[in-house]
């Protein structure tokens, strides 16, 4: 089976910044720039997941899914590291943290479906 | 989760049970409710006739969760209640449904968020409920009009 390159690069980027956020957590730590720098590079990893996914659509690499629930996802997905930033820094104590590693888990979730539906992977 | 506690009554009456873990409990309630209203919203405009009843529910658990996020994160007594109410319900409705489909499972196609107790959910919508109940419960002094006297007490 073949899975995508930018689903594998993408847990990575996922896991890590779930890893940093929960690691902050746990030495007790308010939301600090390097927890929020790992949202802002899941942020950008579905940028480019997203500009790439036009690119290949449009040079003619067919979906195995539907392309409108594989945008669906995106563009939620899209929503999710904003929606996290904006209710962590509300507060700003070490549970902001732990919200800031859930969206790292919530995103890889979607990936996975996003994946699921690119490539029809039984994964 | 183990310190928490400490931090509570270091912190004293001030904190809302919109605060510190309650925090992460509203937004993964939060990402909950997006995700059964993306699926409700799915599963009706696409294949309704397939299983009314199953995708019923999942807009039914879409609303629940909408109500348990918001109610949760406002402040006030009578929102209190209504996450009593709204966390309580998803409690009912994981159970009922959950039983149901490992009963039944020919009436339960496996379509609906709250199937075999949210098992394609990584059975969160099991344990999300009794989180809340516990988090509601902890925090049911902060917002009672009770006399000052009950606050003393050191254990929450």
């Amino acid at each position: 089976m073949i899975v995508d390159g930018f689903f594998i690069a993408g847990v990575i980027v996922c896991l890590a910044s779930a890893v940093i956020c929960f690691g902050a957590a746990a030495i007790r730590q308010p939301p600090n720039d390097v927890t929020i720098l790992s949202i802002a590079a899941v942020e950008l990893f579905l940028l480019v997941y997203g500009v790439a996914a036009i690119i290949r659509q449009a040079g003619g690499e067919a979906i195995a899914g539907e392309a409108w629930e594989f945008w669906g996802y995106l563009l939620t997905a899209l929503c999710i590291p904003l929606a996290g930033f904006w209710w962590a820094i509300l507060e700003r104590s070490r549970w902001s943290n732990v919200v800031l590693g859930a969206v790292g888990i919530t995103v890889f979730v979607m990936l996975f479906r996003m994946e699921q539906i690119w490539d029809r992977v039984p994964l | 989760m183990r310190t928490h506690r400490t931090e509570k009554n270091s912190a004293g009456p001030t904190r809302h049970r919109n605060s510190g873990p309650g925090r992460l409990l509203i937004a993964v309630y939060g990402v909950f409710a997006l995700a059964a209203t993306a699926r409700a919203v799915f599963q009706i405009s696409t294949k309704f006739a397939e299983a009314p009843l199953a995708y019923l529910l999942t807009a039914l658990a879409a609303g629940v969760y909408v109500l348990a996020t918001v109610s949760l994160a406002m402040p006030g007594q009578r929102w209190y209640w209504i996450s009593v109410g709204a966390v309580g319900l998803e409690l009912v409705g994981v159970l009922t449904v959950g039983l149901f489909s490992l009963l039944d499972p020919e009436a339960f196609p496996n379509d609906t968020v709250w199937s075999l107790f949210g098992r394609g959910y990584g059975f969160v919508p099991l344990l999300l409920p009794v989180l809340g109940l516990w988090w509601l419960y902890l925090n049911r002094r902060g917002r009672a009009v009770e006399p000052a006297t009950e606050r003393a007490s050191p254990t929450a």
